[in-house]
């Protein structure tokens, strides 16, 4: 009948079941998400080792495939595809790393060992051929985790996805957002799931937002906790020492922004050479930090030699404080002491202590150290062995490093023929452009790339991965190695080492020779600043900065001395010259106060204005994208959660109970005056009943209480303006009037003003 | 007359000359309520209801116990206002004939004449109407329907205005034909009015006894403004919500009973409250104009399934539970 189809309301009820397919939409949504998560993890490795193109179009033939099979084939058949996959994946890593598959089936307990050392903490970057691991790893848990979300398993569907980004958590790889990211896309899965499955309403998805704004700003709070830099939302890039950076990890070699100089005497060498003491050797260059691929091994007595021409010495090393590395002049051949029984020694030759050394310690370390001439270098040819080729990665660049790059440095290298004067100008070009400064802000993306087409200056770190990535896109073997300058020589010898003396320095790899070292950083600016810290930490008399002896002897120039070069002693020399003005930042004029960043300028000779308003506005600029993003994510459950309890509308109805809003026609403003004096009369004797009309629920609450008799007057116009075809202005504006005094007599301070 | 449209609304405009001004009919009420007042003692609401059920064009039962006043009431009324008035008195062996009225042969002109019966009335008091036969009800109920009556083939229209007013004795049930229900249906209102209470009695005593009062009811109003009234009252305004709410309260009778209202009965409610909007001197409906009427407009066309429960009930609880906005 046409009065009961006139009875049903016409438009959204939010409490209506609504139909399966917005929540499928979101659930295959969230599955993708998760899916994504996880690779883009394994895309970030290899964006550092090459191959994500092969990698994104694996997972996409896997996501078309599980889209065509997910209507065909049965779960238990797509389950055995899926494993199928993996193994074809990982049998194919086997056979490329050279290790076999009959190894892997045979050296079962090897696998299950590294396993354990990727989910404990071992970093994807350290592995091996990286890039075909993530090509086997991938494609198996997409295709099994989208097949199952579109066959409508969707808490199945979490599983895989899931566990392979629990694995990247596990290996350390997968940072806190994107495993947030992973996390609300498995969660939101599976409620989006049930509510399809059980047809839910919108109501109920709004329930989800605020538990899911719930999740993700309660877990990203846990980092605000004081002490962790490394909370991923909210580093605010504090900076650490020189030497804490360098040594964030013994895997990894991180890349900061501003850095301080620690003063403290760290380890004494006595040792008949001088000599730069290296403590770590990294390969594997990520963008934004060094990783050291490979395996270490127990020392077994004695560390591969350089295949060339080399002379023997020997050092012995006290520790002054507690000590993580094993400093020693390169190449470290043997090792000696109780300390360094146990230690062990990375695949490039590097030793490590398997124990922190403590104060007192001593070790002698036995180093075969190689002093070959230009001309000789120049005659080394490129001929390199397999190690150097292949087994490491001394020629990775990020796959993002860009052409400019590349362009730019076939610019610095015109003219050099042989790797040695292709090292020798890339490393001159370095040290006569770029100022030397510790207060930089860590620049985003590859660090190489921004030292040298947006940075004036930077400190050794920066230099020296410019350096290796500069060498290897002309592909000269290069690798960035880390440790401590020669120290204060306080005797014939014997050198204090500080904290401050840390250092990071490039070496190249010469057929016949072995690694030479080279020093892109400009030995005397970084010198004096180096002093200036040695000397402000004296005057605060802290003692920890001197041993006994190093006190009384003058801080030594020995550091800037490059034991393999010989030409560099002639651009030091130019550099003296430019950098030949004395002013100390503390002999400035008063007047120049104004000008603060004016003392670092004159110190490197660069002027870096542009840096000063950069570093000036990132201070104002306080808000982080992460915070940007965390915030909206709050605001959305604030407002599913305000939708939830439907405060707006109370706020409103409250509002409007005092405040008319803006006059419309009469008809409406007589109803909207009526509508607030219901609501007071309500809050003040009570509700109309529904089958009530105006005239009755007056009448009913007079004959009870004594009501304002201008409320009957506003009930009239009410009447007149729904039933009897509308009121004038004049009736309307007495309605609202006659209401907004009543409201206000009954507002709970201002009355007591009337 | 049933199908008319009774929410087209024309009420502001300046009354034509065949409206009345609002004012006018609210005094002319009154009048005649104050004349009827004069016979029957009491019963001001079914009084009131009979008024507004010949404003809405409508007809009135009448159920109750012999002797309340009921054909009184009837006489009363029709004798306030200056217009013919008939009554038929229902018996067994009544037939059609004697109500619509019969073709007579005239000797002296050798023709067939028609000999009106007492429906050619604009006001009809049928008399105990569930005495006679079904045949005979009908062909009363088709007058009130059509407005004319059908003799022999021949179709005769019925004077304007005209309104029946039929009762109808709740004793004796096995003696009398109970009214289908289609046709109590076709009733814009049944009214019971019940046994006056002690000092009403005692005044209607004092009044009745020696001269009836109802031989001394002179008119107050005539047939013309009776004509003018009753189009100035189906020019009365009917918003959407108040024939939505009409609506709703129909609907809930259709839920909670075996057989609803139909939509003559909203139409007829509809009606009722128009002519209650203006004895109440407003030139629109509001709520409780439905509200009064409801009772006797729907209770006596909804059936139930149960014997605890009336129509009555139903149409209480509808009022309760419907909301009114």
């Amino acid at each position: 009948m046409s009065t009961e189809s006139r009875g049903r309301t016409v438009g959204v009820d939010l409490d209506e079941t609504i139909g399966p397919d917005p929540f499928r939409l979101l659930t295959l949504g969230c599955v993708a998400v998760l899916i994504g998560s996880y690779v883009h993890v394994l895309r970030e490795v290899t964006g550092v080792v090459g191959g994500t193109q092969s990698l994104l179009l694996l997972v996409g033939a896997m996501i078309v495939a599980a889209t065509v099979l997910a209507q065909t084939i049965r779960p238990r058949t797509a389950t055995i595809a899926a494993v199928v996959a993996v193994a074809v994946g990982f049998t194919y890593y086997f056979e490329a790393t050279g290790a076999g598959v009959g190894t892997a089936l045979t050296a079962s307990g090897t696998i299950v060992s590294d396993t354990i050392a990727l989910a404990t903490g071992l970093p994807l970057l350290r592995m091996v051929e990286v890039g075909l691991w993530t090509l086997g790893f991938a494609p198996g848990p997409a295709f099994l985790s989208w097949y199952l979300a579109l066959r409508g398993r969707y808490a199945l569907s979490v599983l895989p996805a899931g566990f392979a980004l629990l694995f990247l958590v596990l290996t350390g790889d997968a940072g806190t957002t994107i495993t947030l990211i992973g996390t609300v896309g498995a969660i939101a899965a599976v409620g989006f799931g049930e509510l399809e499955r059980r047809g839910g309403s919108i109501a109920q998805a709004d329930l989800l937002a605020v538990l899911f704004a719930a999740i993700i700003v309660l877990s990203l709070s846990v980092t605000f906790l004081p002490g962790d830099d490394s909370g991923p939302a909210f580093a605010d890039g504090s900076s650490g020492t020189l030497e804490g950076t360098i040594d964030t990890a013994d895997e990894q070699s991180g890349i900061s922004g501003q850095v301080d100089l620690s003063p403290e005497v760290r380890f004494t060498v006595e040792a008949e050479e001088h000599s730069y003491w290296r403590t770590g050797i990294y390969d594997r260059f990520a963008g934004d930090e060094w990783v050291r691929s490979g395996q270490t091994e127990e020392y077994d007595g004695r560390i591969g030699a350089p295949p060339g021409e080399h002379e023997t010495t020997t050092q012995r090393i006290t520790a002054e404080t507690e000590l993580g590395v094993l400093p020693g002049a390169p190449q470290q051949v043997g090792l000696e002491g109780p300390p360094v029984r146990h230690a062990d020694v990375s695949s490039h030759g590097q030793p490590q202590p398997a124990d922190t050394l403590v104060e007192g310690d001593e070790y002698e370390v036995e180093s075969a150290v190689i002093d070959p001439d230009p001309d000789e270098l120049r005659a080394a040819g490129t001929d390199d062995p397999e190690y150097v080729t292949d087994e490491h990665d001394y020629l990775q660049m990020p796959e993002d490093t860009s052409s400019e790059f590349e362009e730019y440095t076939a610019e610095v290298t015109e003219g050099a023929e042989t790797r040695y004067d292709t090292a020798a100008a890339i490393e001159r070009y370095l040290r006569t452009s770029k100022g030397y400064s510790l207060e930089v802000d860590q620049p985003s993306g590859n660090v190489a790339e921004e030292f040298l087409f947006e940075m004036d200056e930077g400190y050794c770190v920066y230099f020296a991965t410019t350096m290796v990535q500069m060498l290897r896109s002309e592909d000269v073997p290069a690798r960035y190695v880390t440790g401590y300058t020669t120290g204060q020589k306080i005797d014939d010898d014997e050198y204090v080492v500080r904290g401050l003396d840390a250092h990071a320095w490039v070496e190249v790899y010469f057929p016949d020779h072995g690694w030479v070292a080279f020093e892109p950083t400009p030995g005397d600016a970084r010198e004096d600043v180096h002093n200036d810290r040695l000397e402000d930490a004296r005057d605060e008399g802290r003692d920890d900065v001197d041993t006994e002896e190093s006190e009384d002897v003058p801080i030594s120039d020995e550091a800037d001395e490059n034991e393999s070069d010989d030409e560099r002693d002639d651009e030091e020399n130019g550099d003296d010259e430019e950098n030949g003005d004395d002013t100390d930042p503390d002999d400035d004029p008063p007047g120049s106060d104004d000008h603060p960043n004016d003392d670092t300028d004159d110190g490197s000779g660069v002027d870096d204005g542009d840096g000063d308003g950069d570093r000036d506005l990132s201070e104002l600029v306080t808000i982080t994208r992460e915070q940007l993003a965390i915030g909206f994510v709050a605001l959305v459950g604030l407002v599913a959660g305000v939708r939830r309890t439907d405060a707006t509308t109370q706020a409103r109805r409250e509002f409007r109970l005092y405040w008319h809003g803006r006059r419309s026609d009469p008809d409406a403003d007589a109803r909207r005056a009526y509508r607030r004096l219901e609501r007071l009369l309500a809050r003040e004797y009570r509700p109309r009943h529904r089958a009530e009309s105006s005239r009755q629920y007056l009448a009913a609450l007079s004959a009870e209480e004594s009501v304002d008799p201008r409320a009957k007057r506003v009930a009239e116009a009410y009447e007149r303006a729904t039933y009897g075809g509308g009121v004038d202005r004049e009736e309307a504006n007495e309605a609202i009037t006659t209401v907004d005094e009543l409201a206000r007599e009954r507002l709970p301070i201002l009355r007591r003003f009337r | 007359m049933t199908d008319a449209n009774p929410t087209s609304a024309t009420g502001r405009e300046p009354h034509t000359p065949n409206t009345l001004p609002i004012s006018a009919i609210e005094s002319l009420c009154s009048d005649v309520e104050a004349n009827v007042s004069r016979v029957i003692v009491g019963h001001d609401d079914a009084i009131e209801h009979v008024i507004t059920a010949i404003l809405g064009r409508g007809h009135v039962l009448l159920d109750d116990v012999p002797g309340v006043g009921k054909t009184m009431l009837a006489r009363s009324l029709a004798r306030s206002v200056d217009c013919r008035f008939r009554r038929v008195q229902f018996t067994p062996d009544l037939l059609p004939a004697d109500v619509t009225g019969v073709n007579v042969f005239n000797q002296k002109t050798r023709e067939f004449e028609f000999n009106e019966g007492p429906v050619f009335a604009n006001v009809v008091l049928g008399d105990e109407i569930n005495r006679a036969p079904p045949k005979t009800q009908s062909a009363l109920l088709e007058a009130m329907a059509e407005q004319q009556v059908t003799v022999d083939g021949t179709t005769r229209e019925l004077p304007d205005p005209f309104t029946v007013i039929a009762t109808q004795n709740a004793v004796e049930p096995n003696q009398t034909y109970e009214l289908p229900f289609a046709e109590v249906d076709r009733f814009m209102k049944k009214l019971t009015l019940g046994y006056p209470d002690a000092d009403e009695e005692t005044e209607l005593l004092g009044r009745a006894v020696g001269h009836h009062p109802i031989d001394s009811l002179e008119p107050v109003t005539d047939l013309e403004t009776l004509v003018r009234a009753r189009e100035t009252v189906a020019g009365v305004r009917v918003e959407e919500p108040i024939r939505e709410y009409a609506t709703r309260l129909a609907g809930y009778t259709r839920e909670h009973a075996e057989i609803g209202v139909s939509p003559r009965a909203t139409i007829s409610l509809l009606r009722a409250a128009q002519a209650r909007a203006v004895t109440d001197g407003r030139e629109y409906v509001i709520p409780d104009d439905v509200q009064t009427e409801a009772p006797v407009v729907l209770s006596h066309r909804i059936k139930t399934d149960s014997r605890d429960r009336d129509g009555a009930s139903v149409v209480e609880d509808a009022l309760e539970y419907v909301r009114v906005t």
